[in-house]
């Protein structure tokens, strides 16, 4: 019984959080077209509904009816894996979020917390371990193609992701050292009372606001996005690991590739800007509608994200494949690292 | 590097600066976008487009078949097959003519080149097709868009100056555009 109304609540969350997820997905497909085009002046897609907003609608129906393609030659078993597995990661990572406050609810005696999924206290690691499977599913897609342009995108991508990946983790630990916990529900907690508490100005200790730069460049090139969009770089490799991919395959990549935003701007907001707090207490609302407030703050934390991940694809050209390695390894990595040692430091002179 | 630069190297100074210019478009958003389907552009008068075949006013072909336009033509669109005009053997006619204009590259060379003023180019340009074949044009096809392009026509050439007129005087023969 008990395990009954577990499970049915468990199934429900997750539910409810996939589909938030995947309609922010199509939204963002939308929003990420019109937003590059009025900064270029343009207008974006206009055609599908008034203004466009049918536009995601029929993109789903266009990917979903297409011809599914496998090249000759193509590793059959890995090319249809590889989609899944950069799909599932971006997905997965959403389980450890705290989207609202760190309620208990007691449902015919089982604890349910119904603002994150499950609060387990590895959630940090968790996530890490499976952005790094996510990058399987590149690497194997490029290989699997059997194309030069595939296999090209899909090295590119292999030594990008395992550079980045390694600022993304280090540029996390000042983070765990301030909270000593790798449960984002601890860390969230630990960030209440108002913005000089969250950790990115963190009050009374060392800022993670380096950190947080290093983290925000890391996990833009982690999710491929421009400035460092060099697996996919459409001028120089067609479109990198999924050039030989259509229809729902494609499909999936896209989607991974927007789910891994959505799930690194949740990360950066529950790490370095008080996941569902409001800066201010007062703006959070009496005890009970917390849950309410929470989600509207966590959402606009996570929609200013997105949006700069948008500005910077307008902003920013795209990096040489030399001057990509160069920086991470010789100028974030280093920074990563000082930004421990100090961390490190002060918070053992000036225990919290 | 001096102390400058490494503060705006610190400070993204430059990334900021050109995220600034980005950010400017969008609240001030003007688009320069014309919505092709739905709005179209003003062309000049002298746009080179489609090409048609011209008639007088009294509605005989202009054309006399001389093969100015054909040998005119860089790219080889356009086929004449001259013929005497039946019971007229001084006059010729264009019996056939035809235009590939997958070929054509709107250079406007043809025009130039007729001696009569047979050829002219329209504002049309949609012209896209599903089928390559729709784009080998016959005579008929070409006066037709002559016809719905330039409704005011020529005068005859015999009314218009004595010393051309004289191409022109025995074109009563030439069979008539049969009523569509
Ligand atoms: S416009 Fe130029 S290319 Fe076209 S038919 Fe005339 S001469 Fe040939
Ligand atoms: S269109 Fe003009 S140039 Fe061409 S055959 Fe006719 S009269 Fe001659």
């Amino acid at each position: 019984m008990e395990t009954g109304i577990r499970l049915g609540l468990t199934l429900a969350q997750i539910g409810a959080v996939m589909v938030a997820v995947l309609l922010t997905v199509a939204l963002l497909t939308l929003l990420e077209r019109k937003v590059l085009g009025w900064m270029q002046d343009r207008m974006g897609p206009m055609e599908v509904g008034p203004y466009g907003i049918l536009q995601p609608v029929a993109d789903g129906l266009k990917l979903f009816f297409k011809e599914d393609i496998i090249p000759a030659g193509a590793n059959k078993f890995m090319f249809s894996m590889a989609p899944i597995l950069s799909l599932v990661p971006a997905l997965i990572g959403f389980a450890v979020i705290p989207f609202g406050p760190d309620w208990t609810i007691d449902v015919g005696g089982v604890d349910f917390k119904p603002f994150v999924i499950t609060d387990i206290n590895i959630g940090v690691l968790y996530i890490l371990a499976f952005a790094s499977i996510g990058a399987y599913g590149i690497i194997l897609g490029g290989w699997s193609s059997n194309s030069k342009y595939s296999l090209l995108g899909g090295l590119r991508s292999a030594a990008q992701l395992i550079s980045y990946e390694l600022n993304v983790g280090l540029s996390i630990v000042g983070v765990l050292l301030l909270s000593s916990s790798l449960s984002l529900v601890t860390i969230t907690n630990a960030q209440a009372g108002g913005f000089w508490n969250w950790y990115f100005f963190a009050w009374g200790s060392f800022p993670q606001a380096i950190a947080f730069m290093v983290f925000m460049i890391s996990s833009i090139a982690e999710t491929n996005r421009t400035p460092f969009d060099l697996p996919e770089a459409e001028s120089e490799l067609v479109a990198g690991f999924f050039t030989e991919y259509s229809g729902m395959r494609f499909a999936f990549f896209f989607l991974a590739e927007y789910g891994n935003m959505i799930l690194v701007s949740c990360v950066a907001t529950v790490l370095f800007f008080g996941g569902w707090h409001a800066p201010l207490e007062i703006l959070q609302g009496p005890e009970w509608m917390h849950g309410i407030t929470g989600i509207i703050w966590f959402a606009g934390k996570v929609a200013f994200f997105l949006f700069l991940f948008f500005w910077i694809r307008a902003t920013l050209p795209r990096l040489r494949y030399d001057q990509l390695m160069r920086f991470g390894w010789k100028v974030l990595l280093p920074i990563a690292l000082g930004n421990i040692v100090v961390t490190a430091i002060v918070e053992y002179m000036f225990p919290t | 590097m001096n102390l400058k630069e490494w503060i705006k190297t610190l400070t993204f100074y430059e990334l900021l600066l050109g995220m600034k210019a980005t950010m400017s478009h969008l609240l001030n958003y003007k688009p320069i976008t014309l919505q092709y389907p739905h709005e179209k552009k003003q062309l000049p008068s002298n746009y080179r487009g489609m090409l048609a075949l011209l008639r007088y006013d009294d509605g005989t072909e202009k054309c006399v078949g001389c093969d100015l336009c054909e040998a005119a033509c860089p790219s080889r669109v356009i086929r004449v097959i001259s013929a005497e005009v039946p019971e007229e053997p001084a006059k010729r006619y264009s019996k056939e003519y035809y235009m590939d204009m997958t070929r054509c590259l709107f250079c406007g060379l043809c025009v130039d080149a007729c001696p009569v003023d047979a050829l002219g180019m329209t504002q049309e340009y949609e012209w896209a097709v599903y089928d390559k074949r729709q784009l080998q044009l016959n005579k008929q096809q070409l006066l037709a868009i002559g016809d719905r392009n330039f409704p005011v026509r020529e005068k005859r050439l015999e009314y218009q100056h004595p010393n051309v007129a004289y191409f022109n005087v025995g074109f009563k023969g030439i069979p008539q555009k049969d009523a569509e």
